[in-house]
């Protein structure tokens, strides 16, 4: 562990694949115990950032390190520390699934048993079938076993549950619960599926061509924007609305629904009643905050 | 202690589930001295990030609500008697304010409010309510 107490430091990253520039002086610290999504659309340079994590690309500028050793150095004392999931699934295709387990938890002392019955239960997992033979959906449940089954300090998870139905994806978030229960374990977590994350990221970090455009508290994030819907007590709205930090604002003679930034409720509720106006505050979704983020940046 | 988490109403979880402790200990459905779960159990029994918890309960604990004990865990505290009527005043004066602003946007008199207030004080509140054979 490095100073700060971060079990992964990247100062000013760059990557460029040919004329690409996939990061973009990324600067992040991770520290333990958390479990942080990663956010962004398809080319933003997610799973890039993720593969700098385990020295799997080395960036062209910039210092990242991962339990305080360079990328460059990790070596098989701290990648048995971490467990990666990729998008691509590759596994060894000839192989049974029972087979596929064995071989793999041959390498880890720690490898646990109770864990690997119990997850081929919850997620009926066929150990007689052929890797080849799978699912998209199935190599992902078995990609996750094999990541999760020695019990890393550190999860990484590209996209996990995209190919997953609903009632996987729904026991695939119990799990990252339940392993983050046990101190100082930390997941980082890349997913589209907006709604599934948010019921489990303690941070976010969103990143845009490369460049990570947010990075903070999942719960900071959520009150830093609300969404308002604003009637007037007796008759029509004022032309001019009061609110400051408005993002976006949709309104007819009597209503109107706005998208504040910054603005404490105790403060939007006072406004509303100086113009006579009741004002109903919500948060937003974390893909409405998603978009706000990536358009207003 | 039951508590219930909504994914889907946008709230932050830690500030439902510190309205929920709230309003248990100013209800007395929590009691005095009643300890709470540890950090970890509740995480695990709501399903979500440890973290979460920690949160609500030093919040808790900064409102004075919740007492720590070294080594032992989390308590309710005694709450004195004008706190109590506070945090309960304002749970009502929030409950209050909606229905008084549907009122007013749908031109319904305040006398008339006042007599559904004083119907359903009627209806609910078994003090008030005579035994009946109905």
């Amino acid at each position: 562990m490095n100073d700060n107490g971060s079990i992964v430091a990247m100062e000013k990253i760059s990557k460029w694949f040919g004329g690409t520039k996939a990061l973009d002086e990324v600067s992040l610290a991770i520290p333990s115990g958390r479990i942080i999504g990663l956010l962004g659309a398809n080319g933003a340079g997610k799973s890039t950032l993720l593969r700098t994590i385990i020295g799997l690309y080395l960036p062209d500028e910039g210092r990242a390190t991962t339990f305080g050793t360079v990328a460059r150095d990790l070596g098989p004392r701290e990648l048995a520390r971490i467990g990666y999931v990729h998008q691509e699934g590759e596994l060894f295709n000839w192989m049974t699934v029972g087979q596929l387990i064995r071989y793999v938890s041959a390498y880890y002392p720690n490898w646990n048993e109770d864990l690997e019955r119990r997850y081929i239960t919850d997620f009926e997992i066929n150990i007689g079938a052929r890797v080849g033979s799978l699912s998209p959906g199935e190599r992902q449940k078995v990609a996750i076993l094999i990541a999760i089954g020695f019990k890393p300090q550190l999860l990484i998870l590209d996209e996990p549950a995209s190919a997953l139905d609903p009632i996987a994806r729904a026991r695939f978030l119990d799990l990252l619960l339940e392993l983050i229960q046990t101190a100082n374990r930390t997941i980082v977590i890349s997913s589209h599926i907006l709604s599934d994350v948010e019921k489990v990221i303690d941070h976010a970090v969103i990143m845009d061509h490369g460049r990570i455009i947010c990075d903070r508290s999942f719960d900071d994030l959520r009150e830093q924007y609300h969404r308002i819907r604003l009637t007037g007590l007796h008759g029509p709205l004022p032309v001019q609305l009061p609110f400051a930090g408005v993002l976006d604002c949709r309104r007819n003679g009597t209503e109107a629904l706005l998208t504040v930034r910054d603005q404490t409720p105790q403060c939007i509720e006072d406004q509303a009643r100086a113009i006579d106006c009741e004002a109903e505050i919500q948060s937003l979704p974390l893909e409405d905050i998603y978009r706000v983020v990536v358009n207003e940046k | 202690m039951l508590l219930q988490i909504d994914h889907h109403s946008g709230q932050p979880i830690y500030r439902q589930v510190i309205d929920q402790i709230r309003r248990q200990v100013v209800a007395g459905q929590l009691r005095e001295g009643e300890q709470l779960p540890s950090v970890r159990d509740l995480a695990g029994q709501l399903r979500v990030n440890p973290m979460t918890i920690s949160k609500v309960y030093s919040l808790l604990e900064m409102e004075g609500l919740l007492e720590r004990r070294r080594g032992v865990g989390l308590f309710v505290v005694a709450l004195r008697k004008d706190k109590a009527g506070q945090t309960k005043a304002d749970m009502l004066e929030e409950a209050l304010t909606k229905a008084v602003v549907t009122a007013v946007q749908l031109d319904i008199p305040e006398d008339e409010a006042r007599d559904m207030l004083a119907q359903l004080y009627q209806k609910y509140n078994s003090k008030m309510r005579r035994p009946s054979h109905e």
